[in-house]
């Protein structure tokens, strides 16, 4: 019954079957548990007489209860990574490099602004500059060299 | 020979680079498991913290080496906690102690009646009434799930001899329990 091979299944093998894995198929070995399927579907009501006792049993133990895992225990556990040499990461790291990338992003936006702005500024000057000419020549008696020095 | 397929080999890589995250998911995939097995195995609550907390110190300082394909993490975390539980069987045997430590009574709670309480310590009494191979096996294959090749590898026996030992060990626990288990002392 090592799971190798095809089974031939009757109540007998059932029987000693689920004396060794229990009254539920999802604990036995593949084949066996392939086998006893079919059989089981085949034969539904003596099926249910032949896993009776071992299901029986199953359900006893399952009143054996889960011990608990404490919050000492589990902090205790997670402390022991770092103490194993675990070199736990940070959430830090990528915190900083984000900010890091985002810092880089407002100074260029900075100086791109400051590059714009000074352009503009120029640009304005010599307009203004050029709008004075223009009126200062359409009054009378001034040349350009007065407007201009 | 075919790649085993490990379900915790992503958990166990990203544990291995300290991915805080994987260290507590593995806590909380792993450490219930260990202290099942330990409990069962001992019968006694504080040396079953103390294999499951050395359990998984082990498996901390493993994963950074681990190899994924050639076994399963669950399979050599149980060869860990299982070699941790035969120590302390293997002591107790040479400090013979007046009889093994009853687990605590947690006493009758709102959502643990008295009948579960006490069905569960007669239980955990037959339980570990068993020889300790035949409980080895109950609790491999019936609580901890694993399956035959996996329990038997552990144990270092064949799978036959893994099935006798199940099959004494069921036996034994339907003459105890006969009571809890009406029509399972046929």
């Amino acid at each position: 019954m090592t799971g190798l091979g095809r089974i031939d299944m009757d109540e007998a093998t059932l029987i000693a079957l689920a004396d060794i894995w229990g009254g539920d198929l999802r604990r036995w070995p593949r084949a066996e548990a392939e086998a006893a399927r079919c059989w089981c579907a085949a034969n539904p009501d003596r099926a249910e007489r032949a896993l009776f006792a071992a299901r029986q049993l199953d359900a006893a133990l399952e009143a054996s209860p889960l011990p608990d895992v404490s919050i000492a225990l589990r902090d205790r556990v997670i402390a022991s990574a770092t103490e194993a040499g675990l070199k736990v990461r940070s959430g830090w790291p990528a915190l900083k490099k984000l900010f890091w990338i985002g810092g880089v992003g407002w100074a260029a936006a900075a100086c791109a602004g400051v590059v714009f702005g000074t352009t503009l500024g120029q640009r304005i000057a010599t307009e203004r500059q050029a709008d004075v000419v223009l009126e200062q020549a359409l009054i009378e008696g001034l040349d350009d060299t007065a407007v201009l020095g | 020979m075919a790649a085993i397929v490990d379900p915790d080999e992503d958990l166990v890589r990203r544990v291995g680079q300290g991915d805080p995250a994987a260290i507590q998911a593995m806590v909380v995939r792993k450490l219930p498991r260990m202290l099942a097995l330990a409990q069962r195995m001992l019968g006694d609550p504080v040396e079953a913290e103390d294999v499951a907390q050395e359990a998984m110190l082990r498996a901390w300082k493993q994963a950074p080496r681990w190899q994924p394909g050639k076994a399963r993490f669950d399979t050599w975390l149980h060869r860990v906690g299982l070699n941790l539980c035969y120590d302390r069987l293997r002591r107790r045997r040479e400090v013979p102690t007046e009889a093994p430590p009853d687990r605590p009574d947690p006493g009758p709670a709102p959502d643990r009646g008295l009948l579960a309480s006490e069905l569960g310590q007669r239980v955990h009494r037959a339980l570990s009434a068993l020889p300790d191979r035949q409980r080895e096996a109950i609790v491999l294959c019936h609580y901890q799930e694993l399956g035959n090749i996996e329990a038997a590898s552990l144990m270092s026996v064949s799978v036959e001899a893994l099935e006798s030992l199940l099959s004494r060990g069921r036996r034994s626990l339907r003459r105890t329990l006969s009571d809890l288990a009406p029509g399972a002392d046929a």
